[in-house]
């Protein structure tokens, strides 16, 4: 009986306060949001120590950019943060287009920047959604989720895909907006705020809410800075950047919006600046469906045009320029770029080189998941276990963009 | 250069003829699709060079972006098996430039490079998997494993040579281990 109670290092079992128990959580465990992994050293129930482990869902996507063209690789963007691929797409459409020195049209400016507000809200739906259901608010969840079904059936209807959208191309988008378009955006600027009205009722004086958020998992400016944390995390820590603003692309300059910053950097605070977050993009994709030009979507730069399938059809010339387009790739003159635009959670930039060819010599993706994930180490260490899942939540990492 | 606007064009072109103007001396300067800087330097002097372009008040690059190597197999940017790239951000000005450098096979196994891991505590896992990916060791990092394959994989997976379609399978998995935080995070 004596030997069965006590583990290999010869502790008993009955010693709750052993610091020497190694707790595993994930790879695959509901709470963790994906392949995520941590191993964390607790005494009681508190982490005294943790370790983080990635490269769970690692499928070579930068070694693909060098094997697959510009425009295959497309589809590859979409699959690396998965709640908002919408804005994967148009960021790295983005970098190829300056390395090639192409100009779009308005209106395809305008449709890309619905495009990356929508991806905006709908992450920070999910982000918001699943925080409060790994802490057991499980209304928040369902009130949030109907209007990011809304929001996918405008995805659909733009571009027939739901999750893995490949909306955009080189120099345009695959397809124009939907004729219903306009109502269907109306009904969810208008129906959505009233469900984060609602949602805050529920939450932001919540004594169960606040008292598992408010203190828990503070990221300091500091920190932030040496992590190298963008995004909604380092606004909701004080930090006021938003590449948006701070280093305006598109149309962003024109527009009556505003970075939403906090002070703590607690898991509340993000849950706060998140929630306002939403709100503005609101604003801006109200302004958006307001002023969209018409047009055409399609830069007329023959590099990159992809013909009309009707004209492909009919004349020789464009049948061959189509050919040559899907065949071949388009030709990317030699030079690099840097491209970062303000994904949902943070900078999210691509790194382009071109040594000539349909096909890049590297792509590097600065994901801002990355340095999200590294700081979660630092930032659980002396919380305790519940608090941890609180603090996942909260910093949003997808799995997907994290390891590539 | 099409994404720009005027306001961030001209606090770019300050820092570009800035760094044009003083930091010659470790390197040469271009200007890449977007007319933001590159600066090439030599291996030994990265942690002065970012350390001086980070308490310089006319650059304050202080926010590291990105660090990562690419393959230069080809020797179009010089002699040199690869480059290695770190991407910088200026919060104060809202600007980026890039630091590029040229290593040898031998002198990227052989860890020449210093780590960054000192200045920011973000380089720990973008150096590992700088050095997963092409085999670049680098000099005084606290961890210097593998972060996205597994332990046991053999060769550099994003170095040319390797085959797009090389697998290499594992029928168990490793344990994990728990690093000191003063080790890893500091």
């Amino acid at each position: 009986m004596e030997t069965l109670l006590k583990n290999d290092l010869g502790i008993p079992l009955q010693d709750f306060y052993n610091p020497n128990v190694l707790l595993n959580l994930g790879p695959s465990h509901p709470a963790m949001h994906g392949t995520l992994r941590v191993m964390c050293r607790v005494n009681g129930e508190t982490i005294e120590d943790a370790t983080c482990e990635i490269g769970y869902l690692h499928r070579a996507i930068e070694k693909l950019a060098e094997h697959k063209t510009y425009h295959q690789w497309i589809v590859y963007t979409d699959r690396l943060n998965y709640c908002s691929a919408l804005a994967n797409n148009v960021g790295y459409v983005m970098a190829v287009e300056d390395v090639m020195g192409v100009v779009i049209t308005e209106r395809c400016m305008y449709i890309r920047m619905i495009c990356l507000e929508l991806a905006r809200v709908i992450d920070h739906i999910i982000c918001v959604a699943i925080n409060a259901l790994d802490l057991g608010a499980m209304t928040v969840f369902w009130m949030l989720y109907t209007w990011r079904e809304q929001a996918y059936t405008i995805i659909e209807g733009m571009c027939g895909m739901r999750l893995t959208t490949s909306y955009t191309r080189i120099g345009g988008m695959s397809y124009d907006l939907p004729d219903n378009y306009q109502s269907e955006m109306k009904k969810f600027v208008e129906g959505l705020p009233k469900t984060l009205d609602d949602v805050e009722k529920l939450l932001s004086a919540n004594r169960i809410w606040v008292d598992r958020t408010k203190d828990v998992g503070i990221l300091t400016q500091e920190e932030c800075l040496a992590f190298g944390i963008t995004g909604p995390v380092a606004r909701a820590s004080g930090v006021d950047q938003d590449l948006r603003r701070d280093r305006p692309y598109y149309n962003y300059s024109d527009l009556d919006w505003d970075v939403v910053v906090a002070t703590k950097g607690d898991v509340y605070d993000r849950y706060l600046v998140r929630m306002e977050e939403m709100r503005q993009s609101i604003k801006i994709l109200k302004q958006l469906s307001a002023k969209l030009p018409g047009g055409p979507i399609w830069t007329n730069d023959s590099r990159v045009l992809i013909p009309e399938k009707k004209d492909v059809y009919e004349k020789m010339e464009v049948l061959i320029h189509h050919f040559k387009i899907f065949m071949e790739g388009i030709d990317v003159p030699p030079g690099e770029s840097y491209r970062a635009i303000e994904a949902p959670n943070g900078e999210l930039g691509y790194y382009v080189v071109s040594r000539g060819g349909p096909k890049a010599w590297r792509i590097k993706i600065k994901s801002p998941s990355l340095a999200l994930f590294q700081s979660y180490q630092h930032s659980i260490k002396g919380a305790k276990i519940p608090d941890a899942i609180a603090i996942l939540g909260s910093l949003n990492i997808i799995a997907g963009e994290l390891d590539r | 250069m099409t994404h720009l606007d005027a306001k961030s064009r001209e606090a770019q072109d300050r820092i570009n003829g800035h760094v044009k103007e003083k930091y010659l001396n470790y390197g040469r300067f271009e200007l890449d699709a977007n007319g933001e800087g590159i600066l090439w330097f030599s291996a030994s002097d990265l942690v002065s060079l970012v350390c001086k372009l980070r308490d310089d008040p006319e650059t304050a690059m202080v926010r590291l972006s990105d660090l990562s190597a690419y393959d230069n197999v080809d020797r179009i940017d010089g002699v040199g098996r690869f480059v290695y790239f770190v991407n910088l951000y200026s919060v104060k000005f809202h600007s980026r430039m890039r630091l590029k450098c040229l290593l040898t096979e031998e002198e990227a196994g052989g860890g020449i490079l210093p780590t960054l891991t000192g200045v920011w505590p973000m380089a720990n896992w973008l150096e590992r998997e700088c050095f997963d990916m092409y085999g670049i060791r680098f000099k005084g990092h606290p961890d210097m494993r593998r972060i996205l394959m597994d332990e046991r994989f053999e060769g550099y997976p994003l170095r040319k040579e390797y085959g797009l379609e090389a697998r290499q399978q594992f029928k168990d998995t490793l344990g994990i281990r728990i690093i000191p935080e003063e080790e890893g995070a500091k």
